[in-house]
């Protein structure tokens, strides 16, 4: 629970103050001799640091953005390719979940309890 | 790296997990043949087969995670999951010694005497050596914390320092109580007053060992630059692990050695 907080904090931080990082020379090999993230970090890790860096979720690590779910404020469903599989808790609590295929273009609506959702195009980073 | 679409990590298909159960297969079978037949081919082998799959299967976790960045926040958090889980685990196998321990002392039976320490045996002095070790393990419960905080505000040599300050405590508890069961007026075979002091203290000591070589690697991870001040978790791990085996040492301390005397 405590990684998912720090995780929430660091990305808020990380959208609010979202000036070019500074290389000052208080910190890293420069200073100390021991490595940064910033410095050090590669791979998957360096992606995804520098996408929360820019406040992107490139891979879904948070949770959903809120809409409204109406027609002029549907639910925008990132997708990397034309159709994305929706689960729609219609209430809350609800036990059922409704699964449908979400296809690229026109919104479509949860069949059980109407909310508008509208496949959005998403590209990952590489 | 982009081929997936989550932040997770699929990991290649290993050899290790096979050689590891293999291991596990040959020393215990092994141990078996060697109290009933006299010979110990078999649990040599599994050792060393045994001590081959830790060291590739951990070589490649490092690979996976600081040369190849495989460890994001998810798995990282997954990681942590795991240590702590496995810990406490570890705290359910000694409590296991404790309840006999506490069995056997809080209503000794007539072959004892119908007391506690049984009649004829010396106990230790809870405040010469064991008092000692006491403090050792403390101490290095600081020198770990200190090692980390170096790491955390990125100052190497310190870190380095602290670090191998830590392992070398560990080196001197380990020494000391090989001292004190060499020269313990008791043995194992003294009855349930022995059989309870040297597994609970014996398994103690195991993991202490177990602790320093975790530290080593860690001392050794760190001069190679593999930590950076904001990601090191093997070394958070085996700093979880050191204090837990203070911890034990100290309710050891408490019951058996001080309690128990």
């Amino acid at each position: 629970m405590a990684a998912r907080l720090l995780l929430r904090s660091a990305f808020r931080a990380a959208k609010t103050c979202r000036a070019a990082p500074v290389p000052a020379l208080t910190r890293g090999m420069a200073a100390g001799g021991i490595p940064t993230d910033e410095e050090q970090a590669t791979g998957m890790e360096r992606i995804i640091m520098k996408a929360m860096q820019e406040g992107s979720d490139p891979y879904n690590m948070m949770k959903p953005k809120e809409y409204a779910g109406s027609k002029v404020d549907p639910h925008l469903v990132p997708s990397i390719t034309n159709k994305r599989i929706v689960g729609c808790v219609c209430e809350e609590d609800n036990t059922a979940v409704v699964w449908f295929w979400l296809h690229q273009g026109e919104p479509q609506r949860c069949p059980s309890c109407g909310s508008h959702y509208q496949l959005v195009a998403h590209e990952l980073p590489h | 790296m982009a081929h997936q679409a989550h932040a997770y990590h699929m990991v290649d298909p290993s050899p290790w997990p096979l050689t590891g159960a293999v291991a596990a297969l040959l020393v215990t079978s092994g141990t078996a043949i060697w109290f009933h037949f006299n010979s110990t081919i078999l649990m040599t082998l599994g050792t060393m087969l045994l001590l081959l799959t830790m060291y590739q299967w951990w070589r490649d976790i490092i690979r996976e995670g600081t040369f190849q960045g495989h460890h994001t926040p998810p798995v990282q958090k997954g990681l942590r999951y795991g240590m702590i889980l496995f810990i406490t685990s570890e705290v359910f196998f000694f409590l296991g010694f404790f309840w006999a321990f506490y069995h056997s002392s809080l209503a000794p039976t007539p072959d004892l005497g119908g007391c506690w320490p049984p009649a004829g045996i010396t106990t230790l002095d809870p405040f010469e050596v064991p008092l000692l070790n006491t403090a050792v393990l403390l101490a290095s419960g600081v020198t770990v914390t200190w090692a980390h905080h170096s790491i955390m505000e990125g100052d190497r040599k310190p870190a380095i320092q602290s670090l191998a300050l830590t392992i070398l405590l560990g080196f001197y508890f380990t020494f000391l109580q090989g001292l004190e069961y060499f020269e313990a007026p008791f043995t194992i075979a003294d009855g349930v007053y022995g059989s309870t002091f040297f597994v609970a203290t014996g398994f103690h000591g195991l993991h202490v060992i177990i602790g320093s070589t975790f530290l080593a690697v860690c001392l050794l991870r760190q001069i190679q630059y593999h930590f950076t001040s904001e990601h090191h978790f093997g070394f958070e791990a085996a700093a979880w692990y050191w204090h837990f085996v203070d911890v034990v040492w100290l309710f050891l301390y408490i019951s058996i050695y001080w309690w128990g005397s």
